[in-house]
């Protein structure tokens, strides 16, 4: 962590254009949930027609049932649980999500996303989570898979908490600053274990943390934090892959013992011993015919 | 006279022959084909088997639904990944070479990290282990101005069709065979190639070769080596 980290900082949602309908409404434990998508075609090979989608559940204490464009997509998802990654075809979605177990029939919804915005090609992931006040709220963030110079990944946190602006740090210096819900924000760190937390912006009353974890090479390693006051704060992890690059060179000797030699002395001596006979018994002919 | 005539002609061959024939008779700097082709050529042997690690965390799927695909899901708490086994030995019997092998990175300079020790050889830790899909790098220094010739320095006259052995951590050897020995220059190395990580399981050896120049102290070129898997 010597070096000082490139940042970058993307806004939210880029690609994913959104319109969020306000939650009709909340069963009475709150709840969270979020749907993706749903694909109808269980054939998905062409990478160009297709996007790669992961939900993430952020809502504390609150199991639910996620449907995309009205089919179940998950069920009894849990708190704190990843799923996917999926692959999708491009297109629109409507998300919704009920509590576990509820009957979508009757049921009243607990979040829902309408037209949803998934571009052929994307790599995406859909967060239920608590907005700063903490109500539920269904955000998709686009995964950056962009390539990371060789021995470094991006470290991509994203900040989906009932928290106010938060720091985060990685190994005790803070990385990335003033971060608020919904927003995510992105540095370029050495490949390798490191114990991240996260504090309060400007103070060091740690809210989270501190957790060890992996950034790995060649990709995004994105950490989330969620959670309420009430049900506590945590940390969540999804890691995906970025382009690797290859190192500059490769370096190799400094002596100059293995050096490929042009030729070698005696040759050398035998061609201009040639040389010099051939010269004089030239210029030996040429006079004895004058 | 006649003699002046044969002293001339005798003159001019070794003056032409000489280079000519120290020209065609110095070792090849290459052999077999390109390191390129190598790299990208589909195995003509199978994959020595080693077991990758498995990826942790996979849940079964929720339950099924009718036209959706299998959705997984998975605790998301932080991890730190596994360590990965780092190979530990390297060998090339045929030209005596045997060194022991350390994980090695990027340089701050941005070139893949060398062991100091030119006794010693570094694997790319960030590529894969040799045997797992993509290309497996094992370079070290040719030589040191204080440690004399290093461990690879013998690499420049490997032939297609050397062994080279590869001991991993738990002690399990995997064996490949030479395909391809190239001696490239430096600025046109294929990077990408040479520490691409998908393709057919791949074991690239690199070293420093061709001329020395004393102005940077470095050589100008690379000695490349692949080597496809062994059964």
């Amino acid at each position: 962590m010597g070096r000082k980290p490139e940042t970058t900082v993307q806004s939210n949602g880029r690609n994913v254009i959104v319109n969020k309908t306000r939650p009709i409404a909340l069963t009475a434990g709150a709840t969270g949930a979020f749907a993706l998508l749903f694909a109808a075609t269980p054939a998905l090979a062409d990478t160009h027609d297709t996007a790669t989608v992961s939900v993430l559940h952020a809502v504390p204490e609150t199991p639910v049932d996620v449907y995309a464009n009205g089919e179940e997509l998950i069920s009894d998802f849990q708190p704190g649980t990843l799923g996917g990654p999926l692959t999708l075809p491009g297109g629109e979605y409507d998300l919704t999500v009920y509590p576990a177990g509820a009957d979508p029939e009757s049921a009243e919804v607990a979040i829902s996303l309408e037209d949803v915005q998934i571009p052929a090609g994307a790599n995406a992931t859909v967060v239920a989570h608590l907005n700063a006040a903490g109500a539920p709220e269904l955000t998709p963030f686009v995964n950056d898979t962009s390539a990371v110079p060789a021995g470094e990944g991006r470290l991509t946190v994203r900040h989906v908490a009932a928290a106010p602006a938060v720091d985060v740090r990685a190994g005790g210096e803070v990385v990335i600053d003033g971060l608020t819900n919904p927003n995510e924000e992105s540095v370029t760190v050495p490949a390798g274990d490191v114990s991240a937390d996260v504090v309060l912006a400007g103070t060091d009353t740690v809210a989270i943390g501190p957790a060890d974890l992996t950034v790995a090479e060649g990709a995004s390693t994105i950490v989330y934090a969620w959670g309420s006051e009430e049900a506590g704060y945590e940390l969540a992890n999804q890691t995906v892959e970025a382009g690797a690059s290859a190192p500059s060179g490769v370096p190799g000797g400094s002596a100059g013992l293995a050096a490929d030699e042009g030729m070698p002395a005696p040759l050398v001596g035998l061609t201009v011993a040639g040389l010099a006979a051939a010269a004089f018994a030239g210029r030996k002919y040429a006079t004895s015919r004058v | 006279m006649r003699s002046s005539v044969v002293v001339l002609v005798l003159g001019l061959v070794l003056a032409i022959g000489t280079p000519i024939t120290w020209a065609l008779t110095r070792p090849d700097a290459t052999a077999g084909v390109t390191v390129e082709q190598a790299i990208d050529a589909p195995p003509s042997t199978p994959a020595p088997s080693s077991a990758a690690p498995s990826p942790s965390g996979a849940v079964p799927p929720s339950a099924p639904a009718l036209d959706l695909p299998p959705v997984t899901t998975r605790d998301a708490a932080p991890t730190v990944a596994a360590p990965v086994p780092a190979p530990v030995r390297v060998s090339l019997p045929a030209q005596g070479v045997d060194a022991p092998l350390d994980p090695v990175g990027v340089a701050p300079d941005g070139q893949m990290e060398l062991p100091e020790d030119v006794d010693r050889v570094g694997w790319y830790r960030f590529g894969p282990v040799p045997g797992d899909d993509g290309s497996a790098v094992l370079a070290g220094h040719v030589d040191d101005r204080e440690q004399g010739l290093g461990a690879l320095a013998p690499l420049r006259s490997t032939e297609v069709g050397d062994v080279v052995v590869v001991t991993g951590a738990n002690g399990a050897e995997t064996r490949w065979q030479v395909v391809s020995r190239e001696v490239i220059t430096k600025e046109v190395l294929p990077l990408d190639t040479i520490f691409g990580r998908e393709g057919p399981p791949r074991l690239v050896l690199v070293t420093c070769g061709g001329p020395f120049i004393p102005e940077i102290r470095s050589y100008r070129d690379n000695v490349v080596v692949v080597a496809e898997p062994l059964p």
